[in-house]
């Protein structure tokens, strides 16, 4: 099975909700368990939260989220055209994010796409640990 | 700060671009619904905004120029306006064809407020507008301006 969605949206609080209920659209569509896709769901959150908070300090600014699932794997990629991921002394948050966005994970790169946008790449395996293939329990 | 936060709420824009898979249409219908509830719409007229958004979602890849389908969906104060690009030459018209349902007709033009065919002059692509009007549900002004006046 193979998919693409891309999505851009302002990068503001409210629209992180809509970038989630995408999401579960996609694991309802696929058969995503639902501790996976509470996974997938709460990484993205919280990559999103992090464009919405640090990205465009002084103006709206996009949010771009695309998903690409190959197989039993989903890539994820948050973007945005802000000043990168760099340490914030002032941040209002925790500093949680990343680490738990690599928790949830089975792989995160961050970094630069090929047209400089700052890119949090996260990937998913959509099977379970015990290595049976993630499908609908319901 | 209320006209402002008011107009954040309301206007909103989202551009969803899909392949011919199955995951095309819930998506868009989740989206849709979301930006809709967060302008207030009243539920009878954001149920119509999804059976327009199923009617031109599942045919629209089958009528598309390249495999995929964008969706741009902006939400107004009192307006959802929903773009279907970029659709192939005389794709927009097919694909409101195909919405038709036998015995009922077009299942679009009843329900929105304007259906319209845009050909982009660069590349000759066509994109299907259709606009739906809708009053809010609720008031707009937050009980918390309200009581600090």
């Amino acid at each position: 099975m193979t998919a693409e969605i891309d999505l851009e949206l302002p990068a503001r609080a409210e629209n992180i909700a809509i970038v989630r209920h995408a999401f579960g659209a996609l694991g309802e569509v696929y058969g995503i368990s639902e501790q996976r896709l509470s996974d997938i769901r709460l990484a993205v959150t919280e990559a999103c939260t992090n464009v919405v908070v640090h990205a465009y300090p002084d103006e709206e600014g996009p949010l771009e989220v695309e998903a690409k699932l190959a197989g039993e794997e989903l890539t994820i990629f948050i973007r945005d055209r802000g000043k990168g991921i760099v340490p914030r002394p002032d941040s209002p948050g925790l500093g949680l994010g990343l680490p738990l966005i690599a928790s949830l994970a089975d792989n995160v790169k961050l970094g630069h796409d090929d047209d400089g946008r700052t890119e949090v790449q996260m990937g998913f395996s959509l099977r379970d640990r015990d290595d049976e293939l993630v499908g609908a329990t319901r | 700060m209320s006209g402002e936060s008011a107009r954040s709420s309301h206007e909103n824009k989202a551009v969803l671009r899909v392949d011919a898979g199955p995951v095309g249409p819930p998506v868009l219908a989740r989206v849709v619904a979301m930006m809709l509830a967060r302008a207030e719409c009243p539920v009878d007229r954001l149920d119509d905004a999804l059976i327009v958004c199923d009617a031109v979602s599942a045919d629209a890849p089958a009528h598309s120029a390249d495999g995929h389908v964008q969706f741009t969906i902006a939400t107004h104060p009192r307006r959802l306006e929903l773009r279907v690009g970029q659709l192939a030459y005389d794709g927009a018209k097919r694909l409101l064809a195909d919405a038709e349902l036998p015995g009922l007709g077009s299942v679009i033009e009843p329900i929105a407020d304007s259906v319209r065919i845009e050909t982009s002059p660069r590349d000759g692509f066509e994109e299907l507008v259709i606009e739906l009007g809708f009053e809010p549900a609720l008031a707009t002004e937050p009980q918390g301006d309200a009581q600090t006046s």
